[in-house]
């Protein structure tokens, strides 16, 4: 789909969408939403539906900065600890790397 | 585009498919691979891992022959092109060198230890001074001043190498050939001349040993098991284990287990593994050859005497595997018994002798070794003193000099050890040293043939040096007889048949031959079953008591042997013979006996070897240690250890490196070209209007 050549009230609906989308723990669509409407967003001249598209947008990049700190938290601290945890973190992993602790 | 160009293709890819071969030939341009390599593989216990491993592509460094330990300097801290691939002469293999080779891993790519052609006079051994030391009976319970070898080291010169972790790979090198190519690869590419750094191409090594388990059993085997979440649950080592070996004078019902009413039996036992750093070159002639021959030959020579007089007490034969690390053989075969798994239980016992290393008597005399602890007890110690006066008493006719060991001396590391572990039992055990080892090459490469001095003249024949009776055989012989004639006395026998039991030197001296010369021989031919004949070759089995899923060979053969010598040719047919029965409806035989269809040997005018029925008592348990069937991963009582398993790709190659600068230069020039034809494409992507203008329109983007 081209932005270009969709009307307004159709980008609001989609971008509606992807944000209300983002809750059911795909912060993926957050990040589409965040990269695919930016433009519209903030950069091009104000239209009607601009105000709504900006907040849709504001707070899917919100909502996927969180992912990514808690994500990137979590990893971390797997990865630096699976060893110590000894069972626990084998009964963590969905793949256990071969003769490495 | 056309149709030629299609079939241009298709023969292309064609080409590439039948010719793969081709493509191989260029990595045989590249490399050199080493044959007869033996890794160090990586085992693992219940709180430790001890051995090697490599990464998981290989580990490559340049190529260095440490000459001398002052040599080493270059391989740990002068050498400018880290890091190396360090080849040991053998008698640079020692701890001194592999400990700093160790704690300087970062510049050590691995080391290949070239496999000895004579043994340092100095002794060498790989194992710990004091032999399982955690797993015998002297714990801190039994007794605190026999505790951990405080009263007798019996291994002083075990320098514990068998037992440390190394980072990276470690090899033996078997083929003569291909340490001579790498030898030649080294001094026309790698010799530093007049102190200065050798130029590039350098010749380099690869060792590729990854191990799968890691940390420890409880970690491995865990692992192993189905985890939770666990995509692809693989099994990343197995618990050590093997089968024991045991039969009886009499016979034993094997289904009826448990006590055995108005039973009482004489066990007569020995070590069938031994091990060494490297697995693969482990034959222990005197660790645990000497010990398991002897007792072989002592069933054969009690075999007649028994059979048409047979003394009031049963005699069982045992044969451990396993008994290197942690006695996993007698722990599992006591464990049974324990459990009502076994014809006996311990009860049954009347009492214990057990054949230790023998091999050197001619150097230190035979000795007697007996527990301190359970003789405190009055009615033991008079049974030990009892068996002892057989002993000497039967010594003494045969003119061997027998000792006893001080009484308050500790037993050596024994199988009986984990009987006394379980209840007091009056045993002996047998050995040629008084305190520590004769041997001086315990559980290492340098036990051999050459140790136990079983060489043959130098203008005999190979085919008569199956049947030549070395002075080893004919020293072994008369311990064999000596041990034969006390068990027969110690099992209730008559004085006057004594004289009539005599081990057969010939049967030492082949049995010598078989298991540590060469197995191609033609009694083993004859004596085992037509199907393992494949598995018979020049050399000798492999005493590494390996996993319990990959039953090894050696405890197949010594149950044949012990077969052949105690059990006798029945005329039954091979199909009720393979089915263990008598005849056709016969379901009580297989309970009592078992039977072998062997080979047989071929008769003067035939061509086909003429096979036959061996009715025996010999069986095979299972040699596993309880804590596996227990699942007790951590258990301290008994025998952890357990083996990591690696992809097939392990071995050793060699090759030319190129120097760093070359290498950069190469990719820098790649990543050049690479950067260049994108910045062409783009150019010319831009002006395509200019370049390509056929006048035709290009067409608007439409979606």
């Amino acid at each position: 789909m081209n932005l270009e050549r969709v009307s307004n009230e159709e980008k609001l609906g989609l971008c509606r969408k992807y944000y209300l989308g983002g809750f059911a723990f795909l912060p993926f669509l957050w990040l589409v939403n965040v990269v695919w409407f930016f433009q519209d967003a903030f950069i091009k001249p104000a239209y009607t539906e601009q105000l709504q598209i900006k907040a849709y947008v504001k707070r899917s990049g919100l909502g996927l900065a969180v992912w990514v700190a808690v994500l990137t938290t979590w990893i971390t601290i797997y990865q630096h600890y699976r060893s110590q945890w000894g069972e626990m973190g084998d009964y963590l992993s969905f793949t256990i790397p071969l003769g490495i602790p | 585009m056309d149709l030629i160009s299609t079939k241009w293709i298709i023969h292309l890819l064609l080409y590439c498919l039948f010719h793969g071969v081709s493509c191989n030939s260029v990595d045989q341009k590249i490399y050199i691979k080493l044959n007869d390599t033996v890794p160090c593989v990586r085992l693992l216990n219940a709180t430790h891992q001890i051995g090697c491993q490599s990464s998981l592509a290989g580990d490559v460094g340049v190529i260095h022959f440490l000459e001398s330990e002052e040599n080493l300097d270059w391989v740990l801290s002068t050498g400018p092109s880290p890091p190396y691939m360090v080849i040991l002469e053998s008698h640079l293999f020692n701890r001194p060198i592999m400990m700093k080779l160790k704690n300087s891993f970062s510049r050590i790519a691995g080391v290949a230890v070239i496999k000895p052609s004579s043994s340092p006079i100095q002794g060498f051994s790989p194992h710990t001074t004091c032999p399982n030391e955690n797993t015998g009976v002297y714990s801190e319970s039994y007794d605190p001043t026999l505790a951990h070898c405080n009263t007798t080291v019996w291994n002083p010169i075990g320098n514990g190498l068998s037992y440390e972790e190394f980072n990276f790979p470690i090899f033996s090198l078997k083929d003569d050939n291909g340490t001579e190519v790498i030898r030649q690869c080294y001094l026309n590419h790698n010799r530093v001349v007049n102190g200065s750094a050798p130029s590039y191409p350098l010749c380099a090594m690869e060792l590729s040993s990854h191990m799968h388990a890691v940390t420890n059993t409880v970690t491995c085997m865990r692992r192993s098991s189905n985890g939770a979440f666990s995509l692809n649950p693989e099994v990343v080592c197995d618990p050590l284990g093997n089968n024991n070996v045991w039969g009886s004078t009499k016979s034993l019902n094997n289904t009826a287990t448990g006590h055995s009413e108005n039973e009482t039996v004489v066990i007569a036992a020995a070590r069938l593994d031994s091990r060494a750093f490297f697995h693969g070159i482990s034959l222990g002639a005197e660790s645990s050859a000497s010990g398991f021959i002897t007792l072989l030959a002592a069933a054969g020579a009690l075999a007649n005497v028994t059979r048409e007089n047979h003394p009031p007490r049963t005699i069982l034969y045992t044969f451990f595997q396993g008994e290197s690390f942690d006695y996993i053989g007698s722990s599992r075969m006591v464990y049974d018994m324990e459990k009502d798994n076994f014809p006996i239980d311990l009860d049954n016992i009347h009492s214990f002798v057990e054949i230790g290393q023998v091999g050197l008597h001619n150097i230190s005399g035979l000795w007697l070794h007996s527990d301190p602890v359970s003789r405190r007890n009055n009615s033991i110690d008079t049974e030990v003193m009892s068996l002892t006066d057989v002993f000497q008493k039967v010594a003494n006719d045969l003119n061997i000099s027998l000792n006893l060991s001080d009484v308050s001396q500790p037993l050596p590391p024994a199988s009986f050890q984990r009987f006394l572990r379980s209840q007091p039992i009056p045993g002996i055990v047998l050995t040629d040293h008084h305190t520590h080892f004769t041997n001086r090459y315990f559980e290492s490469m340098y036990d051999n043939t050459e140790y136990l001095n079983l060489t043959f003249p130098a203008d005999l024949p190979p085919e008569q040096q199956f049947t030549y009776i070395t002075d080893t055989a004919k020293g072994l012989a008369k311990v064999a007889t000596m041990v034969a004639r006390t068990l027969y006395k110690q099992a209730g026998g008559a004085d006057e048949m004594l004289a009539s039991i005599n081990a057969d030197e010939l049967t030492v001296a082949q049995m010598l031959y078989g298991f540590l010369v060469q197995t191609k021989n033609p009694w083993f031919e004859a004596i085992i079953i037509p199907e393992y004949q494949p598995l018979l070759g020049p050399a000798p089995p492999e005493y590494y008591v390996g996993v319990i899923t990959n039953n090894t060979f050696t405890t197949k053969l010594v149950s044949y042997v012990l077969a052949n010598l105690t059990g006798i040719a029945v005329n039954i047919s091979r199909e009720n013979c393979t089915n263990h029965r008598e005849f056709a409806d016969d379901a009580q035989s297989t309970d009592m006996n078992s039977y072998l269809w062997v080979q047989g040997v071929t008769p003067p005018n035939g061509t086909e070897p003429e096979g036959y029925c061996v009715r025996s008592t010999v069986r095979l348990t299972q040699a596993q240690s309880p804590a596996f069937l227990l699942k007790e991963y951590h258990s301290s009582n008994y025998s952890t250890w357990s083996e990591s398993r690696w992809k097939s790709n392990i071995g050793a190659r060699i090759f030319l490196v190129a120097g760093h600068d070359l290498e950069m230069l190469t990719l820098g020039v790649g990543v050049a070209i690479l950067l260049i034809s994108l910045l062409l494409t783009y150019f010319v992507n831009s002006k395509a209007d200019f370049l390509f203008s056929s006048g035709r329109e290009p067409a608007n983007a439409t979606y």
